[in-house]
């Protein structure tokens, strides 16, 4: 039961508290530039929540079976790098052959998250925070849908204000900025949750 | 300094990156989808800019359709001829020449030209300016309203608003075809490059109401179609049309408009 | 030494990193609450830059180019540890309000991007001036940044108040969204210079270059597409990739017809068309030859 308990507050708490893109800052890159339209947007998302998953799983694995059994943790930088790069890779060519039709609308955005920040971040953080493998997975998985959640949010304010008389110096980034930055706001009253 | 800690390091680092690679390197193998060769050598000759002007999804979309066979040698918009001919090379055919054409705005109501109705102030896009009663704030109903949606469909850059109307820029101009899509009231069309002559005005209001509407606007009057010597100017819908086909570039009838609608390019 | 120089010139003012090419967007939010944060991962990400930028330049010639990227990510990720545990064990309370973004210094765009576009191909001297010029520049841009999100949600620089009495800190640029409003400000304020410089026909395209921009490009071929056209120094663009292919073509066109690499020719040549075995049951066929045009 005990148990359960910290995984509900590990799965509110990494989505919506310390949500990864409004409040720590990770994935800023695709947050800003894959959500121009919800579909998009969307589709980013299930890229983010399957990739982060699968990462933060194989991260706990490597990290269970190599760097504590070593005692080289020090080496969790180099080590997650390695294996989420090629995790995305062979993701990408597993799609690209066996689920076309998911390649196609997933595979455009999956070189994007290779060197996403959001991903080696999750990895990092479970590391330091020394969750196990179950423990780590779902912190990955909330951590993903805290993600989706922001950008199609973000995507349907942007596909509201397209049409909007903004300032010429504030169209395109700065816009966009000011809008995540209320959103910041918005999601600091979360803090009260937990 | 221990020698294990270094070790133990170097090998581990090691044995992952050694692991890694090999994993890759049997997925790779395995996975291995079917690249056409032919495909690619299209791919690289397309400029790559994946603007969608020739129908396809991205230039990765055409090539594999022009290495199908489905799509014509010269189907990208962009390259143009040049690219044409390279493609054609690449899949060894003959490219058929296509001629250069450029998007033509039929429309030359500007500020001090057009009328009004009423101030308009909302969203600034022609598509939503064309709902409000009126078809938008400019008396005639089929002008071109300038707020600017075909500007930012345009990948190239190549069309602006200057003076409250669309003007294409014709050098820049890559014939893709998204301005005339997103144009509410049909303005643009496709003409040819070579063209001399054309007419700015689309108003299928009868005489008296398109002379209230604007100052430059075509009133059917027919004295073009009368002194054209190649017989290329019609008149329908109250308003002139060129056959650029058979349109000489005399020049004639755009002398002897009475409202100059016929403009030189 | 005047290529040095000008590497950091380029690196400070030119093209600075935050302020002109608009890179490495994660840390600078998330680190700048205060100015001497901001100065410290500034100065951390030079030193790897720069270590990073000699090595890889030293061992361009022995790198293959298809696995060009992972090599650099080994190389950087190196560093990484070794600056992370060089500050751990000296400057700890840096590395505990620097927290995670220590190891994320290793997907930061700068670094990688410099790699791929400067230090892979040019000698070892100018490449670790450009990473320690590109890092000061983003020293100098983290620590302004940082000094003035202190300064409004504080009262202080570099812990110095410097804000009269009865000022109020208004806390919310200390926190997440005010990070998100100053950014919002120096992108305004570069679109600003940058529409202006388009008006007065100045060159204009390094602004901006970098993260304001589509973010597919990124997807696309990785940080070398967003920064310069193969081999050269400039942006791709439509128009310089349209122009490519014109000369590609022209090439193409005006050279006489002759076999290419494998084998195959065109089909204006005077090539004797290849026949088929005469078939030996008795029919006559007809050989369907293409005609010459």
């Amino acid at each position: 039961m005990d148990n359960v308990k910290d995984l509900l507050v590990i799965l509110i708490g990494s989505s919506l508290v310390s949500n990864v893109v409004l409040s720590q800052f990770l994935g800023l890159c695709p947050f800003l530039g894959v959500s121009r339209k919800v579909k998009t947007a969307a589709g980013m998302g299930g890229a983010v929540i399957f990739v982060i998953t699968l990462a933060s799983f194989v991260a706990g694995v490597i990290n269970q079976f190599v760097l504590i059994k070593f005692q080289v943790q020090y080496l969790d930088t180099i080590v997650f790098i390695l294996v989420i790069a090629a995790l995305v890779q062979f993701v990408e060519m597993f799609l690209r052959k066996a689920m076309p039709s998911l390649y196609e609308a997933l595979g455009v955005y999956l070189p994007l998250i290779t060197t996403n920040c959001a991903v080696l971040g999750v990895a990092i953080n479970n590391e330091q925070a020394e969750y196990g493998i179950l423990t780590g997975m779902v912190n990955g998985f909330a951590t993903a849908v805290g993600f989706t959640v922001s950008i199609v949010i973000l995507a349907g304010i942007r596909e509201k204000i397209e049409y909007n008389d903004v300032p010429k110096s504030f169209q395109g980034m700065p816009i966009v900025l000011l809008t995540a930055g209320l959103m910041a706001i918005a999601f600091v009253g979360f803090s009260g949750l937990l | 300094m221990s020698i294990t800690g270094i070790f133990t390091a170097a090998l581990v680092v090691a044995v992952v990156g050694i692991f890694v690679g090999l994993f890759l390197g049997v997925a790779g193998i395995k996975f291995k989808v079917q690249v056409d060769e032919k495909e690619e050598a299209v791919l690289a000759a397309l400029p790559g800019n994946n603007c969608g002007g020739c129908g396809y999804a991205g230039c990765s979309g055409l090539a594999a359709a022009i290495a199908k066979g489905e799509a014509a040698v010269n189907a990208c918009p962009v390259g143009g001829e040049p690219v044409g001919r390279q493609i054609a090379g690449i899949m060894g055919v003959e490219a058929a020449s296509a001629e250069r054409q450029v998007a033509y705005v039929a429309c030359q109501g500007d500020c001090e030209k057009a009328n009004k109705d009423y101030e308009y102030c909302g969203a600034e896009d022609c598509r939503m300016a064309g709902f409000v009663p009126g078809g938008g704030e400019k008396s005639c109903n089929s002008g071109c309203l300038g707020y600017g949606t075909c500007v930012k469909a345009c990948p190239f850059d190549a069309i602006h608003i200057v003076n409250g109307v669309a003007v294409v820029d014709r050098e820049a101009c890559k014939a893709c075809g998204k301005c005339i899509a997103v144009c509410p009231k049909h303005l643009i069309s496709l003409i040819p490059y070579k063209a001399k002559l054309a007419v700015a005005c689309s108003s299928v209001d009868k005489g008296p109401v398109t002379m209230k509407a604007c100052a430059t606007g075509c009133i059917g009057c027919g004295i073009c179609v009368k002194n054209c010597p190649g017989k290329a100017v019609t008149v329908t819908d109250f308003h002139a049309t060129i056959d650029q086909e058979k349109c000489t570039a005399c020049g004639v009838c755009a002398e002897k408009c009475p409202k100059k609608s016929i403009v030189h390019l | 030494m005047n290529k040095a120089g000008e590497r950091l010139y380029n690196g400070l003012v030119k093209e600075n990193p935050t302020f002109v090419l608009m890179l490495g967007m994660c840390p600078t939010l998330a680190v700048t609450t205060s100015a001497v944060n901001g100065l410290g991962m500034g100065l951390t990400t030079m030193a790897v830059l720069a270590l990073s930028n000699l090595f890889i330049s030293l061992l361009r010639k022995v790198i293959p180019g298809r696995v060009r990227i992972p090599a650099f990510i080994v190389v950087i990720a190196s560093f990484v540890t070794v600056v992370q545990l060089l500050l751990e064990a000296y400057l700890p309370a840096l590395n505990k309000s620097l927290g995670v973004y220590i190891p994320l210094i290793v997907v930061n765009c700068i670094i990688l991007g410099r790699a791929e576009s400067y230090a892979y191909s040019n000698p070892p001297i100018p490449s670790l001036f450009d990473g320690i010029g590109m890092g000061l520049g983003f020293s100098f841009a983290l620590t302004c940044i940082g000094a003035f999100r202190e300064l409004l949600g504080a009262g202080k620089i570099f812990g110095v108040a410097l804000m009269p009495e009865g000022f109020e800190p208004i806390r919310i640029f200390g926190q997440a969204p005010g990070a998100f409003f100053v950014l919002a400000m120096l992108v305004a304020l570069q679109n600003y210079i940058k529409n202006r410089r388009k008006k007065e026909g100045k060159p204009y395209e390094k602004i901006g270059s970098g993260c304001s921009e589509d973010c597919m490009n990124c997807s696309d071929q990785g940080c070398k597409r967003r920064f310069y056209e193969a081999g050269t120094e400039k942006r791709a663009t439509a128009k310089s990739t349209a122009k490519r292919a014109d000369s590609a073509a022209k090439k193409i066109t005006e050279q006489p017809a002759q076999s290419r690499q494998d084998g195959t020719t065109k089909r204006r040549t005077e090539q004797p068309v290849q026949r088929q075995p005469e078939p030996t049951d008795g029919f006559e066929y007809i050989d369907l030859v293409e005609e010459e045009k």
